[in-house]
């Protein structure tokens, strides 16, 4: 790995102007689709194949009775134990040098098997290109050395991409700082995200956030158990009728029955 | 074709059998060249991933259909144990292993073929629903979706292993097995030594079919 880089949402620090929603679009070249007021600001409803960045805007009644506006900015978290990479049958989905985890569109054949593999609900299906599509932490612009579009266009600091220790130092720090129910979230699951939040809130009270997020164990059966079991138990019929047929051997038809299977008549 | 022969399958049987053992053998070649990177290659071989995909999801429609003759045409030979003698045959392993003196008499199926029927028949009945599921899987509950993953891969264990005892069986295993699905016609020491009360039973009810005899001439061969 050339060096793992970790992306910081203080959301403490969030005003959900969208910046980072937009500059997404414009750089990764992805269209608007037709939208929908659901009663929010939050715009479109959730991610979509051309979404691959939202601001959730949710109303929050504290313990003390206080309405607090929470935003967040969700996306890929780019997991190290990546469920979508890990069920990935073309290697569409893989890890990247950064850690982060991109895709190589041209291999996606549409299965939609790491929808359901994410613990996040972020890979979505595309039915036009039969493809699925999520962010991959821009992965052109980190190879450049430079900054995701996000990033670049956040202007009140929320957003920030550095080496791992950096982020988590500086996320740790920031927590300290707003005390209260104020946690770190993403550097203790999935054997660490590449994008950890600083979360004013518990992380139970974000809708869509899950509190102790892994990949679920129907993935894991599927292809920690099952998938190298298929391999074992072929394998083991195959040596076990050898062992029969050198030590037990055959079970011949007697005497009547020639070798070649015919008649005696 | 020798005189003696016995016949062991219509030619129904046969093409449904092949049916369902080509397909089943397809869709287990295709699966695996999707579930193990190693085999990607396999999916080039079709002209990528993507086509590999799609010939998986439509010869497992060809494997339904073929399965629903196959348990209609089986199960009640195939998929109901007859107590007591196939729990004896259990119990002695089916004389495979070690050596048995008083085997129970094994009728036109064995109760090992029972197990590899009722395995097929209901794994692939998991199969069918579970693909159909993974194909269209949007709008289905997510925790349903990831199930359904993990049953298409147990079916998969469980029916690729029971493929190779089949081959082994019906090839050095038990030799003389295969001409069954091949010709339809098997040695009469073959019947005799793999399912001999169904050969009494044949003789019995007269259904018995002897290559160069008439049916009725057959009740005089024993």
């Amino acid at each position: 790995m050339k060096h793992e880089l970790v992306k910081l949402i203080d959301l403490s620090r969030c005003t959900a102007c969208r910046g980072c929603q937009i500059a997404c679009k414009q750089w990764n070249e992805l269209p608007a689709s037709k939208t929908n007021n659901f009663g929010s600001y939050q715009n479109p409803p959730d991610l979509q194949s051309n979404t691959w960045t939202l601001i959730r805007f949710q109303e929050h009644v504290d313990s003390n009775g206080k309405l607090r506006w929470l935003f967040r900015k969700d996306g890929c978290m780019h997991c190290t134990d990546a469920g979508c990479v890990k069920v990935c049958p073309t290697g569409a989905l893989y890890h990247t040098e950064f850690g982060s985890v991109s895709m190589h569109p041209e291999k996606c054949i549409g299965c939609k098997e790491c929808i359901y593999a994410c613990p996040f609900g972020v890979p979505k299906y595309d039915a036009v290109t039969n493809k699925i599509s999520k962010c991959d932490l821009c992965y052109t612009r980190l190879a450049a050395n430079q900054p995701p579009a996000c990033v670049l266009s956040c202007p009140t600091g929320t957003l920030a991409i550095g080496t791992r220790d950096e982020m988590v130092a500086k996320a740790h720090a920031r927590v300290k700082e707003l005390g209260g129910d104020a946690s770190v979230y993403g550097d203790q699951f999935v054997d660490g995200t590449h994008v950890i939040y600083v979360l004013t809130e518990k992380p139970g009270v974000y809708d869509k956030l899950p509190e102790s997020p892994k990949v679920p164990l129907s993935i894991i059966v599927w292809k920690d158990v099952l998938k190298p079991a298929g391999l074992l138990a072929a394998g083991g019929v195959v040596a076990g009728a050898f062992l029969h047929y050198i030590t037990h051997g055959p079970k011949t038809p007697d005497e009547e029955t020639t070798s070649e299977g015919g008649n005696k008549l | 074709m020798k005189k003696g022969m016995i016949k062991a399958t219509g030619p129904f049987e046969r093409v449904v059998h092949w049916c369902l053992a080509l397909s089943c053998l397809f869709l287990c070649i295709t699966g695996m060249g999707m579930m193990y990177h190693s085999l990607n290659f396999i999916g080039t071989i079709f002209g990528g991933m993507g086509n590999l995909k799609v010939i998986h999801n439509y010869t497992g429609i060809f494997f339904g259909v073929s399965l629903l003759f196959a348990i209609v045409m089986w199960w009640k030979e195939a998929g109901l144990f007859s107590f007591p003698e196939d729990g004896q045959w259990f119990a002695a392993a089916g004389g495979y292993l070690w050596h048995v003196d008083n085997m129970p008499e094994v009728g036109k199926y064995n109760p090992g073929q029972k197990m590899f029927f009722l395995a097929v028949a209901l794994f692939g009945i998991a199969m069918v629903v579970s693909g159909l599921i993974m194909w269209f899987p949007l709008g289905y509950s997510v925790e349903m979706v990831r199930w359904m993953f993990a049953l298409h891969a147990l079916g998969y264990v469980v029916i690729f292993a029971f493929f190779f005892i089949h081959l082994y069986l019906v090839t050095i295993g038990a030799p003389g097995s295969a001409p069954a699905m091949f010709s339809g016609w098997v040695t009469r020491g073959w019947v005799k030594v793999q399912h001999p009360k169904w050969l009494k039973e044949m003789e019995k009810d007269g259904t018995l079919v002897v290559y160069g005899e008439g049916k009725a001439s057959a009740k005089k061969r024993c």
